[in-house]
């Protein structure tokens, strides 16, 4: 039997080693990739010095899907297996997003499909391809495997969508740390580099998605007081808005898609060269040149413009702010070049906007910093970030109404409960209708999630009491759990997500992505089991030197102790089903340890603190 | 963690209505530094569950405490004067009227030329009746008197929902 090696208390057992850990900004145009490397963020470059991805995906009959700017370059003679913008299609059905360039497959609710000449693809899938070629491009650079990642999503992104970037993920073969709303991670960046504290207002107008945040920095807590926004407004919008002004300017009924494609290359080109000129020429191979000025650009996308300042003006409010007690306004995201969003933004907050960080790399970057944190490089590390949730989740009630159960930037994580009875004698099931959004009827809210409650004991009409409990961890997702309160009967739950992947769906596309005979499925899912076994070792190793002599019993300590040496003594074996119960029992037998761990914590800082305030009474004496 | 220990209790203050909002903020921060799931990140999942569910108790308590009127009805449930007791309580009929009045001048606004002075001087009026409310329901609890609190509690609800209304009318008229 292997023997565990003890070090003493507050050393390590082994020297630390920096685990390997990355910032990916999945964006609707471009995608990024940050890790924090000698003590700074950088972003990673490809091999020809490239740091922006375009979040392009082309894919042919046969072969493996092409990212970047080699699909990028496809994009015109395969309008149709070229997919571009797919984060718009995250967690979304077809009747969410009508009038596509692409051809849509899939029904008329659950996630949209994407007809391809590699057959249907998924938003997912497309997703998980850019998230391939970012974290490979992480190996590269680190020369190492990757601990986790921290992948950034719009604030305003629902569940859907948070929980379908979740899945690319996985299907990527990553471990998620967190997911981090885009405008916090700018603030981050912004705020650890310049080391100002107060309040600060976030604007993020990328190519397909619009978030303000308000948050108030102090000392590393960057707290969220209110977000808003729009995840279906950005920068493809206004070239939608040029595109349709040219088709009209050439009298063009229907164009064809790889006309249609051109037409949005051309607008996009156009914005951006009018944001340092007053005037372009438009061009499309094939049709007579256009001018389009700034002036006209404007009228066309002043609507737009319009909206994120109402936006804006509502997260204000919900953070009980005024303009006035803004100390900074960060810009963030490349459609934020515009000069007329600049404008706009400087006239309503009444000051200049930052324009000193690089509104592409940021949120990278700001990723990048927290994931050092998280993946345990930075224990000594200040920093905290409170989130909040960007869309009310309530339920479906009498008469098509949505109640609300979690109000809109509530801090995360949150738990609500909510109690409900039967309207039947003897009825054993109950279907609950889960929804987000702001609006008092059903329809205009987005549905999340049907959920059947099942075996509730048989009682008479009115006397059970199911008590379900609505959790939102801190990546923004939501947890249903039901209890039977009379009787203390879990009830049972079917899930029918409305538009997210069901689990097993999620495995097929792992295994069909998997170019892997068995054997190596297994010896994958091996070193995963074995990569978990030593993390718990490790983590628990490190927590019985720091605490194990103060919160445990000797018994209790020594109980520990024989499991992980079981443990790391069948680390060496090949049995993936032995090391996953091993694994699993140490950790459950280690649960009350971490609860221990964590009250004594909370006292300690909270006696701290009272010594902390005595101190500064005497001062004041 | 005993999930089931009073707010009050968890933030390791003593249980009265009256607390310093700074005070209040610096132990929030000082829990959150110790439990917040990104404290807890690199951890097994056993401990990042625990880490949720310990976060979201002091995120709810966080809630409570530094909000006056749910502070108040917080207090009042550990004394029996739950939900359900609250809302069969009666009120008396000189506050009902004059809540009817301010709700029929609320809702001729929207026909006014000018109604910006007019909702705000609604807002003021109930800025100054939650005031008033405000300081009964201090010395109510602070003499542990909890039926004049409980009808303090009450009405400071009406008035709270007739703010939002009216907060809600401004920020249609402001939007157009």
């Amino acid at each position: 039997m292997a023997l565990l090696q003890i070090s003493e208390p507050g050393q390590a057992a082994a020297p630390h080693e920096g685990k390997h850990a990355l910032g990916i900004d999945l964006g609707t145009t471009n995608s990024l990739v940050a890790s924090v490397r000698s003590g700074s963020a950088e972003t990673l470059p490809d091999a020809a010095g490239n740091m922006l991805l375009p979040s392009v995906v082309y894919y042919s009959a046969q072969g493996v899907p092409q990212v970047g700017n080699a699909a990028l370059t496809l994009a015109s003679e395969y309008p149709l297996d070229t997919l571009q913008s797919v984060k718009r299609f995250m967690g979304r059905s077809r009747n969410d997003v009508a009038g596509s360039e692409y051809q849509l497959g899939g029904g008329e609710e659950g996630q949209v499909r994407f007809l391809t000449s590699a057959g249907e693809i998924t938003p997912v899938e497309a997703s998980a391809a850019i998230l391939n070629v970012l974290a490979e491009r992480g190996r590269n650079t680190l020369g190492a495997d990757i601990d986790g990642v921290v992948i950034t999503v719009p604030a305003y992104f629902d569940d859907a969508q948070r929980q379908a970037t979740k899945d690319a993920a996985q299907l990527a073969g990553l471990k998620v740390l967190r997911l981090l709303n885009e405008p916090t991670a700018a603030a981050v960046a912004y705020g650890l580099d310049s080391g100002d504290d107060g309040v600060v207002a976030v604007y993020d107008l990328g190519g397909g998605t619009f978030d303000v945040s308000i948050l108030r920095l102090d000392r590393g807590v960057f707290e969220v007081l209110a977000t808003g926004g729009d995840s279906a407004l950005g920068g493809d919008d206004f070239d939608a808005l040029i595109a349709a002004w040219a088709q009209q300017e050439y009298s063009l009924q229907e164009p064809e898609p790889a006309q249609a494609r051109a037409l949005l290359t051309a607008a996009r080109a156009a914005k951006q060269a009018l944001s340092d000129v007053e005037q372009v020429n438009f061009t499309v191979p094939g049709l007579p040149e256009l001018t389009l000025t700034r002036e006209v650009l404007e009228g066309l996308v002043q609507p737009l413009v319009k909206r994120t300042i109402l936006a804006s003006k509502r997260a204000l409010r919900d953070a009980g702010v005024a303009t006035t007690d803004i100390d900074s306004v960060v810009l963030v995201g490349g459609s934020t070049r515009v000069p007329l969003v600049r404008a706009a933004v400087s006239e309503f907050f009444g000051r200049e906007p930052l324009a000193d960080i690089d509104p592409d790399t940021v949120v990278a970057v700001g990723a990048a910093l927290q994931a050092d944190v998280l993946v345990g490089n930075k224990p000594d590390s200040d920093m905290l970030l409170l989130d909040v949730i960007p869309l009310s989740l309530g339920l479906e009630t009498m008469g098509g109404l949505m109640e609300r159960v979690i109000e809109r930037n509530t801090t995360i994580p949150v738990a609500k409960a909510q109690e409900f009875t039967t309207y039947k004698d003897g009825q054993t099931a109950m279907s609950i209708h889960v929804l987000q959004g702001e609006r008092e009827m059903v329809e205009g809210c987005r549905s999340l999630a049907r959920f059947e409650l099942r075996d509730i004991p048989p009682m008479a009409a009115g006397a059970a009491r199911i008590r379900v409990t609505f959790q939102v961890d801190a990546d923004g997702l939501l947890n249903v759990s039901a209890r039977e309160e009379t009787t203390g009967v879990e009830t049972g739950i079917t899930i029918k997500p409305s538009y997210g992947l069901e689990e097993d769906e999620i495995a097929e596309m792992l295994r069909a992505s998997w170019e892997f005979a068995a054997e190596d499925m297994q010896s994958r899912q091996l070193a995963e089991q074995r990569l978990d076994a030593r993390q718990l070792l490790e983590n628990l190793q490190s927590a019985l030197d720091q605490d194990g002599a103060t919160l445990l019993e000797t018994a209790e300590r020594e109980a520990l102790l024989a499991q992980m040496a079981a443990l790391a003594a069948g680390q060496e074996l090949d049995d993936i089903q032995t090391l996953k119960m091993a694994t699993d029992s140490l950790a459950r037998a280690s649960e009350s340890f971490a609860a221990r761990r964590m009250d004594a914590s909370i006292k300690q800082a909270l006696t701290g603190l009272s010594v902390a305030q005595l101190d500064q009474l005497g001062e004041a004496d | 963690m005993d999930l089931t220990q009073s707010y009050f209790a968890l933030f390791d203050l003593p249980v009265r209505f009256e607390v310093d909002d700074q005070n209040v903020a610096q132990r929030y921060r000082a829990l959150q530094k110790q439990l917040h799931p990104d404290r807890h990140a690199a951890g097994n999942p056993q401990e990042q569950r625990l880490a949720v569910q310990y976060s979201a108790f002091v995120n709810e308590a966080y809630e409570t405490l530094r909000n006056p009127l749910r502070r108040a009805i917080y207090m009042l449930a550990q004394q029996g004067y739950d939900r359900d007791v609250l809302s069969s309580r009666q009120v008396d009929g000189g506050f009902l009227i004059q809540q009817m009045d301010l709700r029929e001048k609320l809702e001729s606004v929207s026909g006014l030329v000018d109604p910006e002075p007019v909702l705000d001087h609604i807002l003021t009026e109930i800025g100054a009746d939650s005031a008033q409310l405000m300081s009964q329901l201090a010395s109510g609890l602070a003499a542990e008197d909890y039926e004049i609190s409980a009808t303090a509690v009450l009405k400071l609800q009406y008035l709270d929902k007739l703010r939002a209304e009216a907060e809600q009318m401004e920020s249609w008229l402001l939007e157009g």
